[in-house]
C-alpha cells in the first residue's frame, strides 16, 4: 500500500513538474480565470437596470400621472420621452430610444374613478430578450395594481412586491462569478486532463511506464491529483477576485462549496480523462473533451439565462456552486435559477 | 556469463486476426548474456520482445523471465526487468535528474536509497554534468544513454532494448555498446533487437528473426561458418552477371553486390584470390582486383534470408562497413 501510494506520489509530481514547464498550460490554469472574470465581470453586464421608457399618456389626469411616475419610482425604468400617442410606440423602439413604453388610454383616469376595469398598456422590445423579462415581471404587479378600479385609491407601495431571493439587488456578478468557476473548473479540468494522457500515448512513455511497477489505476490518480490541486486553486482565485472587484460575498457554508466544487472538478477531471484515453491523441481528445465543457458552459449559461427544467446531473453542480455563495440557508441548498430570480414573498 | 537462465521462451506464438507475428520461438538466455535479435522491420522483433516484458498479451507458448512466469504473472515481473522502447519514450520537458527521479520512484526507489544508486548509474554512464539540462535539449546519443538510465536505475536482472540506437551516429552507438558490454560483464542479462548488422557482431549470441520465424540462433562467428560456409572474396571492378555466368564451372555459391564491389564465395576447398583471379580472367570476364574478405553477419542474413528478401532498412554505415 505506501508502495503504490509513493508511486502514485511519483507520478503526481512528475505532473505537476509538467504543468509547471508548460507555460501555455500555467496560462490556462492561472490566467484565464482572471481574464474571463474581467470579460464577463466588466464587459459583459446582464444587468438590467435604467431601462428608457417612453410614455405615451393619452389620458393626462392626476391618475394616470400617478400610474407613470409609480412606474419610474419603484422599478429601473428611466423616463427618456413623451409620446403623443401609442401610436408612435413602434417608431420608439426602432429608433432605439426606448425599450418599454408605457401606453395610458384616453378615459383611463374616469374608469378608474368610476371604479370600472382601466386598461393601461407596458409595451416592451422584446429584442432584447432579457430586459424584456426583466422589465415585464417588475412592472406586471404594480400596474395591474393600479389600474385595478377596487385598488384604485391604494398607494404604490401596496401591491405585491416583487423581490429577488437570494440576490436582492439582481447584481449579475453573483451570478457571474459562479458561473465563471464553473467555466473554468470545466475548461481547465477537461482540456488539460484530456490533454494528459493522450500526450503519454503520443510520445510512446505510456508503454515505459506499463513496463515499470506503476499500475494503471496509478497512473490515472497519480495524474488527478495535481489538476484537482490546481482546481482548487483556481477556485480560491476565482472567488477571491469576485469579493475583491465585484463585492460577491460567501454567504452559505464553505464546506458545501468545497465539496460541491470538488464534485464537480472530479467529473470533469473524468470527462477529460474518459477522451483522453479513449482517443489516444492529443487533438481528438481536446475536442471529445470540448463536448464536456460545451455541456458544462450551457448549464452555468442557466444562471443567467433561467430554464424550469434542471433535471441533469452538471446542472445541480453548477447549483451546487451557486448555492453556497448567495444562499443564507445553511445547508446551502441550491437557488435554483428561477427562485433565484423572482421568489416572491 | 554463468549457466543461470534468465530467460526460457519456448513455442511462443503471437497472432494478430489472421497475420502470425511470431511463429514457435524457443530459445534461452543465461544470465549475463548479451542476447541480440536481429531481423528486418516487421520480422516479429518488437512483438517477441514486448511479449517478453509482459507488454503483449501471448498467444501460446512459455515465457520465464528471471524465474517468474510472465504469461500469467505479468506484472511480478516488472521489478526484474528494465525496458527500453523503440521510440524515445522520457519526459523532453523534464530535467535528466528529474527523469532519473520519475523512473525511481515508478521502481520504488526514494531517499537515500536512490540517490546513491542515481549517483551510481550517472557516473558510470558518464551523465554527471547533465544532471540539470533539460531533457529535450540533449542530442540523441545523450538521451539514449538516459533512457538506459533509467532502465537499469533498479538494477534489474534482464534489461530488454528495442533498436536502442536507431538514429544515433557511429560513434555514440559504439560508445553505448561499450557500455552495454560492461553492464553485461557485471551480471546484467542483456536482450537487444537491432537491424545494424555490425552492432550484432558485439552479441554474445544472435537469433536471427525472418518472418516471425527464429530461422537461426548461434555466436556471430558460428552463424557465419555454419551458414555461410567456404570462402570469402572481393572482387573490384567486375561485373556481377559475367561473374554469375561462370558460377558452376568455378564452384561459385553466391555472388551479391556489397557497395562497389562484389563479394564472391567459393565453396569449401575452392580456389585462393590468385587462382580465382586467373580462372576468371581465363573466361574472358573483366577483373581489376580479387581479394579475402571478411563474412560478414550481412551476409549471413542475406544468406539466411535468401537474395529477395534483403533487409528493408540496412542503413547506409552498415553496408559501407
Amino acid at each position: 500500500m505506501n508502495r503504490a501510494f509513493r508511486r502514485t506520489m511519483a507520478i503526481a509530481h512528475k505532473e505537476v513538474l509538467h504543468i509547471i514547464r508548460d507555460a501555455r498550460s500555467v496560462y490556462m490554469a492561472l490566467g484565464l480565470p482572471v481574464v474571463m472574470l474581467m470579460l464577463f465581470g466588466y464587459g459583459i453586464s446582464q444587468d438590467v437596470d435604467h431601462i428608457p421608457l417612453s410614455v405615451a399618456d393619452e389620458d393626462r389626469t392626476p391618475a394616470s400621472r400617478r400610474l407613470s411616475e409609480g412606474l419610474v419610482a419603484a422599478a429601473d425604468f428611466v423616463r427618456v420621452e413623451d409620446l403623443p400617442s401609442a401610436d408612435d410606440a413602434e417608431a420608439a423602439f426602432r429608433s432605439g430610444r426606448a425599450k418599454a413604453v408605457l401606453a395610458i388610454p384616453r378615459g383611463y383616469g374616469r374608469d378608474l374613478g368610476r371604479g370600472l376595469p382601466a386598461v393601461a398598456q407596458l409595451l416592451v422590445d422584446g429584442s432584447d430578450g432579457t430586459t424584456a423579462t426583466i422589465a415585464m415581471g417588475d412592472a406586471a404587479g404594480l400596474v395591474q395594481a393600479t389600474s385595478s378600479g377596487r385598488a384604485a385609491r391604494a398607494s404604490l407601495t401596496e401591491g405585491p412586491r416583487v423581490r429577488a431571493r437570494f440576490n436582492p439587488g439582481m447584481r449579475s456578478a453573483y451570478n457571474m462569478v459562479s458561473g465563471v468557476i464553473v467555466l473554468i473548473l470545466a475548461m481547465v479540468a477537461s482540456l488539460l486532463a484530456s490533454l494528459t494522457i493522450a500526450r503519454e500515448w503520443e510520445r510512446g512513455s505510456m508503454e515505459q511506464l506499463f513496463a515499470t511497477p506503476v499500475s494503471r489505476v496509478e497512473i490515472v490518480v497519480g495524474k488527478l491529483i495535481p489538476y484537482t490541486g490546481l482546481g482548487f486553486v483556481q477556485t480560491l482565485l476565482v472567488l477571491t477576485l469576485g469579493s475583491y472587484m465585484f463585492d460577491v460575498p460567501i454567504r452559505g457554508s464553505p464546506v458545501t462549496l468545497f465539496v460541491s466544487s470538488t464534485l464537480f472538478l472530479l467529473a470533469m477531471l473524468g470527462t477529460g480523462l474518459a477522451a483522453s484515453i479513449i482517443a489516444k491523441s492529443q487533438l481528438v481528445a481536446v475536442q471529445f473533451a470540448m463536448l464536456g465543457f460545451v455541456h458544462a458552459g450551457r448549464d452555468a449559461e442557466r444562471l443567467h439565462v433561467p430554464h424550469r427544467e434542471h433535471a441533469r446531473v452538471a446542472s445541480r453542480a453548477v447549483d451546487g456552486c451557486a448555492g453556497p455563495l448567495l444562499s443564507d440557508d445553511p445547508t446551502g441548498r441550491a437557488p435554483q435559477g428561477q427562485r433565484a430570480r423572482r421568489s416572491c414573498r | 556469463m554463468s549457466d543461470e537462465v534468465s530467460v526460457r521462451v519456448k513455442g511462443l506464438n503471437k497472432r494478430f486476426g489472421a497475420f502470425v507475428a511470431v511463429s514457435d520461438v524457443s530459445f534461452e538466455v543465461k544470465k549475463g548474456e548479451i542476447f541480440g535479435y536481429l531481423g528486418a522491420n516487421g520480422a516479429g522483433k518488437s512483438t517477441t520482445i514486448r511479449m517478453l516484458c509482459g507488454l503483449l498479451s501471448v498467444t501460446s507458448g512459455d515465457v520465464e523471465v528471471a524465474g517468474v512466469d510472465v504469461v500469467h504473472r505479468a506484472n511480478a515481473v516488472r521489478h526484474a526487468i528494465g525496458y527500453m522502447s523503440q521510440k524515445f519514450s522520457l519526459y523532453l520537458d523534464l530535467t535528466v535528474s528529474e527523469n532519473l527521479e520519475f523512473f525511481g520512484g515508478a521502481y520504488e526507489l526514494f531517499g537515500r536509497a536512490f540517490r546513491k544508486r542515481r549517483d551510481a548509474v550517472m557516473h558510470s554512464l558518464a551523465l554527471d554534468k547533465l544532471s540539470g539540462e533539460l531533457t529535450g535539449s540533449l542530442p540523441a546519443g545523450l538521451r539514449q544513454r538516459l533512457a538506459l538510465a533509467c532502465a537499469i536505475l533498479h538494477e534489474p536482472h534482464v534489461v530488454f532494448l528495442d533498436e536502442p540506437t536507431a538514429g544515433v551516429d557511429p560513434g555514440a552507438r559504439r560508445n553505448f555498446w561499450r557500455l552495454i558490454r560492461r553492464l553485461a560483464d557485471d551480471g546484467t542479462t542483456i536482450f537487444v533487437t537491432t537491424h545494424y548488422m555490425d552492432e550484432a557482431e558485439y552479441c554474445d549470441r544472435v537469433g536471427l528473426m525472418v518472418a516471425g520465424r527464429l530461422a537461426a540462433l548461434d555466436t556471430p562467428e558460428a552463424l557465419k561458418r555454419t551458414l555461410v560456409p567456404g570462402r570469402m572474396y572481393e572482387l573490384l571492378g567486375a561485373d556481377a552477371a559475367e561473374v554469375k555466368k561462370t558460377a558452376k564451372d568455378l564452384a561459385l555459391v553466391g555472388v551479391e553486390p556489397f557497395g562497389a564491389t562484389l563479394h564472391v564465395r567459393v565453396a569449401e576447398g575452392g580456389p585462393d584470390a590468385a587462382t580465382l583471379k586467373r580462372e576468371l580472367s581465363s573466361r574472358g570476364v573483366q577483373v581489376a582486383n580479387v581479394s579475402d574478405a571478411e563474412v560478414t553477419l550481412e551476409d549471413v542474413f542475406l544468406c539466411v534470408v535468401g537474395g529477395a528478401e534483403k533487409p528493408n532498412k540496412v542503413p547506409e554505415e552498415a553496408k559501407a562497413s
